[in-house]
């Protein structure tokens, strides 16, 4: 005979289920896609192969869609084979890519014009600087797309608000990463890098992004959870951006100097970890307390 | 996760959840309108040049960079700017008393017709100076190109203009070049310039 607290846990699991799991498959691309990212540049570095430029050219397209493809195929597709899925998706990356495309990207370099002055700073002021220009942007133009596209309608558990919110960096780095490679004609592994980081950025502030809704929505919290979540959005976006190019570039010698993807590429998975694990650790306490709290609910009703 | 639990959405938002959007909104537009401050503040940023035997004090962008070696007084580049690097230069020149402002500036312009790509005059003009004294300036532009081959930079066209005016016997020289993309943005920087120019 089963137990109540079984039965409950049965129930719960039941319902869980139709929701598709988004922390697995968030994991699983991330760690595909560094992989991927890891060999361009291993390649790069140790054979340093002197390709074609239209094969450099394709390579660097290829790494673009990479992170779309990856996203297609283990978060959006498997979604249509559950019970309840989440049908934007799609939607909220085109919008998240069209509001880069139409208001992101000229903000930032036709407006606010950060190449001209910021990149010469000193690291503080770079990192305040582009805090409160990219980061601002970013974090806003994302913020409106996930708050007018799904919230609330959309949202029906926390992973809901991770999902759609990862959806919009893929959108929103998607575009960004083919402005940069049609841009400037990088090398292979110059390319991985700054995709890396296009999406590194993107992923870590849509993540408090979602994080601040979640908390804002599910549990109510006060009013200052969510704009200080953007806030931190703003400032990881700052904070990456800034000291990746520090990482990139080499120390200045007669002989000129070097890239360093290596310790670019360290510098962004150890981002990356950080920040996915802070909102993972968030995410997982809250959705904890509430199930606690759901159980000895249920416990007291006598059900 | 292994499963979550499941949660009707509330279409109606609570108040907390309203001062939250509210609050979200207002501190983008914070954000924004402080980087814009930031922004204006290391762009409007000048240091003073001054040349007591030239005569010549000048204000001029502090992230510019100013050279004095060369043929002419002094001149500011814009080094952070790809591509062709706006550039203000201040030179002199002796002038006779049966020559004309017109006149140096055709000088100029075979003298920059032979080495400057596709150089073409587009228009002459009446200038105002900052003390409202009138100068001339002419207008040009010329195909810009990478001087290191091995760069394979793409030509830039850039546009010019001279501002030139006579005192004491002696022709002042304003040349301004900047990429035609930024040249009409750019063109505030030269006005800011010769406003705080004395001589």
């Amino acid at each position: 005979m089963l137990s109540e607290t079984q039965i409950q846990s049965d129930r719960l699991r039941e319902e869980g289920y139709a929701f598709l799991p988004v922390w697995r498959r968030l994991s699983l691309q991330l760690f595909l896609l560094t992989a991927a990212m890891l060999l361009i540049v291993l390649l790069g570095e140790l054979f340093q192969p002197s390709l074609d430029a239209q094969l450099e050219r394709i390579v660097t397209l290829a790494s673009v869609s990479l992170p779309v493809i990856l996203w297609l195929y283990l978060s959006v597709m498997p979604e249509y084979r559950v019970a309840r899925p989440r049908r934007r998706l799609i939607g909220v990356a085109v919008v998240s890519a069209l509001a880069a495309s139409a208001i992101g990207l000229p903000l930032l370099e036709d407006f606010y014009r950060v190449g001209e002055w910021l990149p010469l700073q000193s690291v503080f002021a770079r990192i305040l600087g582009y805090m409160l220009t990219a980061g601002a942007i970013d974090a806003g133009l994302k913020f409106l797309v996930l708050r007018y596209m799904i919230y609330p309608r959309s949202l029906r558990v926390r992973s809901d608000a991770f999902a759609y919110a990862f959806a919009s960096a893929v959108g929103y780095s998607a575009f960004l990463n083919i402005a940069l490679v049609l841009q400037f004609e990088l090398t292979m592994g110059a390319a991985a890098i700054y995709l890396l980081a296009n999406l590194t950025i993107q992923l870590a502030s849509s993540m408090f992004i979602a994080l601040g809704i979640v908390e804002s929505y599910f549990s109510d919290a006060y009013p200052l959870v969510l704009p200080i979540n953007v806030l931190i959005a703003a400032m990881s976006t700052g904070l990456i951006t800034a000291l990746v190019g520090g990482f990139m570039s080499g120390s200045l010698g007669t002989a000129g100097n070097t890239d360093r993807p290596l310790f670019a590429f360290a510098m962004l998975v150890a981002s990356l970890v950080v920040a996915m694990g802070v909102v993972y650790f968030l995410y997982s306490n809250a959705e904890r307390r509430e199930r606690e709290a759901f159980a000895s609910q249920w416990q007291s009703d006598g059900i | 996760m292994e499963f979550e639990t499941g949660r009707s959405p509330a279409i109606q938002m609570s108040p907390r959840q309203r001062w939250s959007i509210a609050f979200t909104y207002m501190l983008i537009i914070l954000g924004l309108a402080l980087g814009l401050n930031q922004r204006d503040s290391t762009l409007n940023l000048a240091s003073e040049y001054s040349n007591l035997e030239a005569g010549i004090s000048a204000k001029y962008p502090a992230r510019w960079l100013l050279e004095e070696t060369g043929a002419f007084i002094f001149r500011v580049r814009d080094m952070a700017h790809r591509g062709f690097n706006t550039v203000i230069e201040v030179s002199a020149a002796p002038v006779g008393s049966d020559t004309s402002e017109r006149n140096i500036l055709d000088q100029l312009t075979l003298q920059r017709a032979q080495v400057l790509t596709d150089y073409t005059v587009l228009a002459y003009d009446e200038f105002r100076l900052a003390d409202d004294s009138p100068a001339i300036s002419m207008s040009y532009s010329f195909v810009s190109r990478d001087s290191n081959p091995f760069l394979e930079g793409v030509s830039s066209i850039v546009y010019g203009l001279d501002i030139l005016t006579v005192r004491r016997g002696q022709a002042l020289i304003i040349a301004f070049r900047a990429d035609a993309d930024i040249y009409h943005r750019e063109l505030e920087t030269l006005r800011w310039f010769v406003q705080n120019l004395e001589f």
